[in-house]
């Protein structure tokens, strides 16, 4: 059996996540997302790809979404309803919560302000999130008789998970977008130690290592609080859901901590929505959360207030939150209108801003001036102020992760190309797994475990539940007992070496059955004492020979015997003729050059009567 | 009864062929865990159990029946337990199938008696252990290997051979196991068996169950220390680098617990190359290391690899989502921090950065750190920390502040900048929080100590602020100018001030602010000192020598010096260093001069407590020459005296516990010693004889304050106690001998009772008794003797006259007062607590307690009339111990509220009387002492609630009402009445 691994999106490019696996003939797509850079047909996957005939429920066994991002959620209602997928669709509570504001969202930008024509409807997106069966972190989830899957904690934004599935003995990750450094509102991406064999992970910062996030929380906040503390005001542009969040925990902390009475305000819109979300979402939060949650819930912050109008030119130093991010336009950009020109204020701007937008202009170099269109310019005298806080993990992260899961593959996945390759090469030299970058369109073959059934005797499992006592100690192999018994002795006890003869001799053992052992199988105890029996009565018969007692086997020179278990050994001669009175076999093997010495024991053991010195008979 | 049911059990036992019933054994477990079980019976059922144990015909739920009953008889009777386990270990038992329970049995009994006697064979514990397939008895037999008497070197195979158990528990049982014996013992001579534990640990780092992954941590910290401590020279530091390595390699584990452990294990690796520690801080592989490392042995991409391992350690653990992580990272950071300069210096930016951190424990812990790194001069504060740096002084939560400010006490700082800065902060602290002023004001006394030129510049940059605003007026009162007076005179005192000199008026201006400065330097100085040097210091300007300042520089500076260097309020861990490490700059530190400092203290408050005394004793003296007068006759000049006294008292201001004990008991002294006084005049002058009552009256006050000053104070010496002692049996004869008030048995009782105490008292000292008591003591004996009725003229009254002259009383010893208060917050009868009539009412109390220990009983009394008080026992086990001074918040639930509007309640606290004899009183569940009352009683208001009333009736009418019902037979009312209830419950649950 073998995985196989088809990538029709975020192969060596970040926008539309979409990968399809195949393990052991069940048929996986996560994630199913759209190019945001495209308004083409390479917005969404080729979907084609999957099945020529398009038929998409008999080709894919289950859906999932790992978030509810529109590169990884934005092509589903068009999969599920324009294409006509009708199958399960997975994802977590949060997802499936926040999707679709999202989609709406986003197909009211499309259609209202673009003026394009619209991929899919509100229709179908109420349509299309109907079919979803939200999941639990950490609850296993039996998709059909063979699939299983299972929601792990991602970071990332809310509700990100990262999906393990299992068909019969393959098992897999894909991991989706994650953070393996918690921030203010969100926890680390947590997973438990797994067998498996592929990872597919986000590769966005493939080579970045980032450093401590405290510098930028801690310059962030030297800076607004500077600028309130000299009277000026704090516009602060973000993106409705995460960024707003985690800043508004860390000034609304600061704040108390600090006492301070300047008000932090929210401009009303999806941002109020969204802690709405944050609020009755808690247990997706990060561990700080979700502690003080009991006293007071994170996201009721004490010191911010919603925002009016009228309070755009109040007098006094203020925080604002205010949407859209980039300040591309809407309230942001009228703030920022009436605050640019002066010198006390302050505008921060999120790590990331797309060319065009006012954002951009401002992080590209510190201009005097921005001519929004002919009639307005504006006159930029405020400082400005560059977060850059991402919620992606970086190439450490990935690293450890890696490291962690020990997988025997990995794949990695939205990212760019030339950091991926650099990524790829640490991972096998440094893990030394295999790693693949498959671009869009292409499939990995993985060769997957597989597990032949075997046949175990009751003997066998009875020795496996013991421990078995060898011990790795750097190349040699040295024996516990002998340690503590012969610390002087330093060579290596265990030779390897060439087995040339075996023998599978008999002993006599009368008194078995009077012990309370009537099926004739030995007990570990039984054979631990037999063994011993042995030992005693060779170095009597033999003093002067160096026999050691190596606890499994008796060893004389490369002579060694051990209690034979097998019901049917093939080094057994003869089979035992008195069946019914209690035989124990001992298993001999010895290398040529001790064959002489071997003989002798061979024929004392068989000439051994051990039962007279059981230690049961002892204390009767 | 007993007899009986042991023989039907026995006989059941002994009963081969068939099992013996449930019943049976049940019934002789019933007789096993009695307490009254005889002893006969006992060795009875041993007996059988012993043998029926050996008996191979039992079936295996027997033995296991069996061996249980053992177990328990063992755990009821430990004096057996060594019998029964030799029985089980000499039984068949062990070698058959029943190993398990056998194994369960043994550990169970193990822990019920001491080691040595519950020795199983080596051999025997062996086979246990490998005979059991169950993996309990496994995990049994390896946590008690230790009890069960096993050699160490057995132990240390059976555990290291049980890492590789396939249950994770067992293997986690084995590397405790492994943990423990690394502290118990030095055998380990070989260093290749120490090398091959630590190796097994390793590879359990990789377990897959986090607990084991924890586990095996800890051992491969405490071995690879062993492993450390083994080797020489250089040998020692690539072994700590390697075990710090490989722990470091367990920081992104996805455990929590595991991450704790993991940073707890870091700090406890104390020598550690300064590349790896750098690189533990650094999530980038250091480009300088692989420089470092090209002509080291392995291959540069090799490196990277190791590096890339432990790259960022530290970073990652400060960075957790988890404030125990973070905590636990800080912490361990801390001890490394001390060792190398460049290692110190990266580290303080981010622990500066943890001053943010959303935990408060975490903060406290960065802080700590910083102290820590203060402490050993490795603290190079740089401007970009001063924002977090300043801003912690601001924190809301005053325990960060403190700790901050300690810091700040001790920090060097590089330039005029910093300082300023500094000074800026603490202003502000200052400003927000003014109940900080002491503290502050110390801080910037040290400050300016140890930076005197840049305290002597900001000082002139204010100069502006300081001086007098309008003619003559002085701003002093603002707690700024304070403030940087508190610099200007610091200054002087420093050492490398040079040349900048403080205007000599502003320590004229510092004069004015004396007792608030000095309150605030009392750990530095006293103030007699910092007013010589002030005076000394203002004077200086207008002689226009500088020099004498100089001279008398060293008297101040040597008391300031001494005190201040290692001001440290906790104990400062001195790593143990090699001295072998060339990089480690690490000075110790000294703890005699903290010991100095720590007597100081305490010399300059005894010198409050000595003064104290001295004028209490003059007191104590006085009541002397008052009782002289009394003995002439002269009762009235005696008291007036005595009323002096009390006034002279009154006048005396004590500041400690200690003083304030002194005082209280002086004060108890002269109100026994006014009663004497009258009593004295009734009883031996019969003056005014006539007015028995008042007698009366008068002898049951002197008995209750008499009762206080032996009970409500501690810490007499024995003089002191005696001196009580006699007081009291004064009085019980002066009690006696008025023969027409009481001669009752208990004042007899209680007299010989006091005097045989005083007899035990005396026979450890040789204290001669006072003639008195001798008397006292033969005429109790010849009372007792005689045992023909009592004859009270034994105690001729002139004999009282003759013996009882008021010896010099002084108080030495330091005494305290027992002594509480209580408070009923926004209780009075204005505003009245609410209650709703036959239900309980719970009273907030606000109480203090001084002075208590763990064997006094407290009671609170409750009483609403004199028939009816309430008594509710403070335990203060609950209420969390006792201390000097104990503060703390109870409801106390009042039971009996009268059926009337409103209500008064009397409250007070009472001590039982240790030494009093008990006697039944007549309040159920009350003391069984007499009780000494430690104030007055609080009377406590309660009006019937008007929300009460509605609220008693709705819960009772449903009562009343079926009640009512059941009166009529016609159905109909019934049901009209039970539908009304139905009504009432509803009303009364959304009210609810």
């Amino acid at each position: 059996m073998a995985i196989e691994c088809l990538v029709l999106g975020a192969g060596q490019e970040v926008g539309k996540s979409c990968v399809v696996v195949t393990i052991n003939g069940k048929r996986i797509m996560f994630d199913c997302g759209m190019h945001m850079g495209y308004d083409d047909h390479r917005r969404y996957p080729d979907f084609s790809l999957i099945s020529k005939s398009r038929d998409f429920d008999h080709s894919l066994d289950c859906v999932i979404i790992t978030h509810f991002h529109l590169d990884h959620v934005g092509a589903l209602p068009y999969f599920t309803e324009v294409c006509g997928y009708n199958g399960p669709i997975y994802m977590t509570y949060p997802t499936k919560a926040l999707a679709p504001l999202m989609l709406e969202d986003f197909r009211k930008v499309l259609v209202d302000r673009r003026g394009e024509e619209e991929q899919f409807t509100s229709l179908h997106i109420s349509q299309c999130m109907q079919k979803v069966i939200a999941i639990d972190l950490k609850q296993t989830l039996q998709v059909d008789d063979d699939l299983q899957i299972r929601a792990y904690y991602a970071g990332h934004v809310l509700g990100a998970a990262m999906f393990y599935a299992k068909v019969g003995e393959s098992a897999m990750v894909y991991t989706g977008d994650y953070n393996m450094t918690p921030d203010r509102h969100l926890g680390a991406a947590q997973i438990d130690r797994l067998e498996l064999d592929l990872l597919i992970t986000e590769s966005t910062y493939a080579t970045t290592i980032r450093d401590s996030k405290y510098a930028r929380e801690r310059e962030f906040l030297k800076a607004v609080h500077e600028c309130v503390a000299g009277g000026g005001k704090v516009l602060i542009p973000t993106f409705a859901l995460g960024r707003a969040q985690e800043l508004c925990i860390l000034l609304d902390d600061y704040w108390e901590r600090m006492n301070l009475k300047v008000p932090i305000y929210f401009s009303a819109g999806l941002t109020i929505q969204a802690n709405m979300y944050y609020k009755i979402l808690i247990s997706w939060t990060s561990q700080k959360i979700k502690e003080t949650y009991a006293t007071r819930n994170a996201f009721d912050f004490k010191h911010v207030h919603n925002f009016d109008r009228s309070l755009i030119n109040a007098p006094g130093p203020c925080v604002l939150f205010a949407t859209p991010g980039m300040i591309s336009g809407g309230f942001s950009l009228e703030v920022f209108k009436q605050w640019a020109p002066c010198e006390m204020n302050l505008i921060t701007l999120p790590g990331y801003c797309v060319a065009g937008t006012v954002g951009h202009k401002l992080m590209s170099g510190k201009p005097t001036k921005i001519v929004l269109d002919k009639d307005t310019q504006i006159d930029v005298r405020c400082q400005i102020h560059q977060l850059s806080f991402s919620p992606h993990t970086d190439s450490k992260g990935i690293m450890d992760l890696a490291r962690f899961l020990s997988p025997k593959n990995v794949i990695l996945v939205h990212g760019e190309k030339p950091k991926m390759v650099s990524l790829k090469e640490r991972i096998q030299s440094e893990l030394r797994i295999p790693c693949y970058l498959p671009a869009n369109c292409d499939t990995v073959h993985i060769p997957s475990t597989t597990y032949v059934k075997a046949h175990a005797s009751n003997a066998f499992i009875r020795s496996c539940l013991n421990p078995n006592f060898r011990f790795l100690k750097r190349s040699k192999e040295e024996n516990s007992d002998q340690v503590l018994r012969n610390t002087n002795s330093t060579a290596p006890l265990q030779k390897k070496h060439d087995i040339q003869f075996g023998y599978c001799c008999a002993a006599q053992l009368d008194n078995l059955e009077e012990t309370g052992n009537r099926d004739g199988a030995l007990s570990h105890s039984d054979k631990c004492s037999c063994l011993q029996l042995l030992f005693k009565e060779l170095s009597t018969y033999f003093s002067g020979v160096n026999i050691q007692d190596l606890g499994e086997h008796l060893q004389v020179e490369s002579f060694q015997v051990s209690v034979c278990l097998k019901d049917n050994c093939p080094y057994r001669i003869i089979d035992s003729p008195r069946k019914e009175a209690a035989t124990i076999f001992f298993c001999c093997s010895w290398s040529a050059a001790d064959e002489k010495l071997a003989r002798e024991i061979i024929s004392a053991i068989e000439r051994f009567n051990l039962s007279d010195n059981l230690p049961c008979k002892n204390s009767k | 009864m007993e007899h009986h049911l042991l023989h039907i059990c026995l006989q059941s036992l002994k009963d081969n062929n068939n099992p013996p019933s449930l019943q049976a054994l049940a019934s002789l477990r019933s007789l096993i865990i009695n307490p009254n079980t005889s002893d006969s019976t006992i060795y009875s059922i041993l007996e059988t159990l012993t043998h029926s144990l050996q008996l191979s015909t039992n079936s295996l739920t027997t033995h296991h029946h069996i061996l249980k009953l053992l177990t328990d008889l063992a755990s009821h009777r430990t004096h057996l337990s060594s019998q029964i386990l030799n029985s089980i270990h000499s039984s068949s038992l062990l070698f058959t199938e029943s190993t398990q329970i056998a194994a369960e049995s043994l550990t169970s009994l193990a822990s019920f008696s001491n080691s040595d006697q519950n020795k199983i064979g080596d051999q025997l514990y062996i086979s246990l252990c490998f005979a059991s397939t169950s993996a309990s008895a496994r995990l049994r037999l390896l946590r008690n290997g230790e009890r069960l008497g096993i050699g160490t070197h057995m132990l240390f195979t059976v555990f290291l051979g049980f890492t590789k158990d396939p249950y994770p528990y067992v293997r986690k049982a084995s590397l405790d196991g492994l943990l423990g014996l690394c502290k118990s013992c030095d055998l380990f001579e070989d260093i290749s068996v120490t090398e091959g534990c630590y190796c097994r640990a390793i590879e359990l780092l990789q377990d897959n169950e986090h607990s084991v992954r924890s586990a095996a941590i800890r051992v491969v910290c405490e071995w690879g220390q062993m492993l450390i401590a083994a080797k020489e020279g250089n040998d020692k530091i690539a072994q700590s680098n390697q075990v710090f390595v490989q722990i470091c390699s367990m920081v992104r584990d996805m455990s929590v617990e595991v991450r704790v452990e993991a940073f707890n294990a870091l700090g406890k690796i104390k020598l550690v190359s300064e590349d790896i520690l750098l690189q533990t801080i650094s999530k980038k592989v250091l480009a300088i290391l692989k420089e470092k490392n090209s002509h080291g042995q392995c291959t540069a991409e090799r490196f990277e690899i190791l590096a890339s391992s432990y790259a960022g350690a530290f970073m990652h653990g400060l960075e957790d989502e988890f404030h125990e992580v973070r905590k636990s990272a800080c912490n361990s950071l801390r001890i490394h921090t001390i060792l190398y300069a460049e290692f110190a210096r990266q580290s303080l930016s981010l622990l500066m950065d943890m001053l943010n951190d959303d935990s408060m424990a975490v903060r406290l812990e960065a802080l700590e750190a910083l102290h820590h790194m203060a402490t050993f001069d490795c603290l190079n504060v740089q401007e970009i920390h001063m924002h977090m740096f300043l801003g912690s002084l601001l924190d809301s939560c005053d325990l960060i502040r403190s700790t901050a400010r300690k810091i700040f006490k001790l920090v060097k700082l590089p330039d005029l900048n910093l300082f300023r800065l500094s000074i800026h902060g603490l202003l502000q602290n200052l400003e927000r929080y003014s109940k900080d002023e002491a503290d502050v004001f110390s801080v910037l006394f040290f400050m300016g100590r140890s930076h005197g030129n840049f305290a002597a510049h900001i000082v002139k940059e204010v100069s502006q602020e300081i001086e007098p605003v309008l003619e003559g007026q002085l701003g002093l009162d603002s707690a700024r100018v304070a403030a940087f007076l508190v610099l200007a005179i610091s200054a002087p005192l420093s050492q490398n001030q040079n040349g900048q000199i403080i205007p000599p008026r502003l320590f004229s201006y510092a004069v004015t602010l004396l007792g608030r400065i000095s309150c605030a330097l009392s750990e530095v100085v006293d103030q007699d000192t910092l007013l010589a040097y002030l005076s000394q210091c203002s004077r200086s300007s207008t002689l226009g020598a500088e020099v004498e300042v100089e001279s008398l520089l060293p008297v101040v500076d040597d008391v300031v010096l001494t005190r201040t260097k290692k001001d440290v309020n906790n104990p400062v861990e001195v790593p143990m260093l090699q001295t072998g490490n060339e990089n480690s700059k690490v000075q110790p530190v000294t703890s005699c001069e903290l010991e100095y400092l720590a007597t100081s203290i305490v010399e300059c408050q005894a010198d409050e407590l000595d003064e104290v005394m001295k004028s209490v004793n003059l007191i104590l003296a006085r009541v002397r020459d008052a009782w002289l007068l009394v003995q002439s006759r002269c009762t009235n000049v005696a008291l007036r005296a005595l009323r002096d006294c009390k006034r002279e008292l009154a006048m005396l201001t004590s500041t400690s516990l200690e003083s304030s004990g002194a005082m209280a008991f002086t004060l108890q002294y002269l109100q026994v010693m006014k009663l004497f006084a009258k009593i004295w005049e009734h009883a031996v002058w019969k003056i005014r004889s006539n007015e028995t009552g008042g007698l009366e009256y008068l002898f049951g006050k002197l008995d209750m304050r008499l009762r206080e000053l032996r009970y409500r104070y501690i810490g007499f010496s024995k003089e002191e106690e005696l001196y009580v002692l006699e007081l009291i049996a004064v009085a019980c004869m002066l009690r006696l001998s008025k023969v027409e008030i009481s001669c009752s048995p208990t004042t007899m009782k209680k007299l010989s009772a006091i005097i045989s105490h005083i007899e035990i008292l005396n026979d450890k000292g040789s204290i001669e008794p006072s003639n008195i008591l001798m008397d006292a003591k033969q005429t109790v004996h010849e009372i007792e003797s005689s045992k023909a009725g009592i004859s009270c003229s034994l105690f001729v009254i002139t004999k009282l006259d003759d013996f009882f002259t008021l010896k010099q009383f002084s108080l030495c010893s330091r005494v305290r007062h027992i002594n509480a208060e209580l408070n009923v917050p926004g209780n009075d009868s204005e505003n009245p607590l609410h209650f709703v009539s036959g239900l309980p009412v719970a009273i907030p109390l606000d109480i203090t307690l001084y002075n208590v220990s763990s064997e006094n009983r407290f009671w609170l009394t409750m009483r609403m009339s004199e028939e009816s008080t309430q008594f509710v026992f403070l335990d203060l086990n609950i209420l969390g111990g006792c201390n000097e001074v104990k503060k703390f918040t109870f409801m106390a639930p009042f039971y009996r509220t009268p059926k009337a509007c409103s209500f008064s309640l009397w409250i007070s606290i009472g001590m039982e009387c240790a030494l009093e004899d008990c006697h039944i009183l007549k309040h159920c569940g009350g003391p069984r002492r007499d009780l000494v009352y430690l104030f007055q009683e609080k009377e406590v208001h309660f009006v019937l609630g008007s929300e009460g009333v509605k609220g008693f009736l709705i819960f009772h009418m449903p009562r009343i009402l079926i009640a009512f019902s059941l009166c009529f037979s016609r159905s109909w009312i019934h049901q009209l009445i039970i539908d009304l209830c139905f009504y009432l419950i509803i009303i009364a649950m959304v009210r609810a």
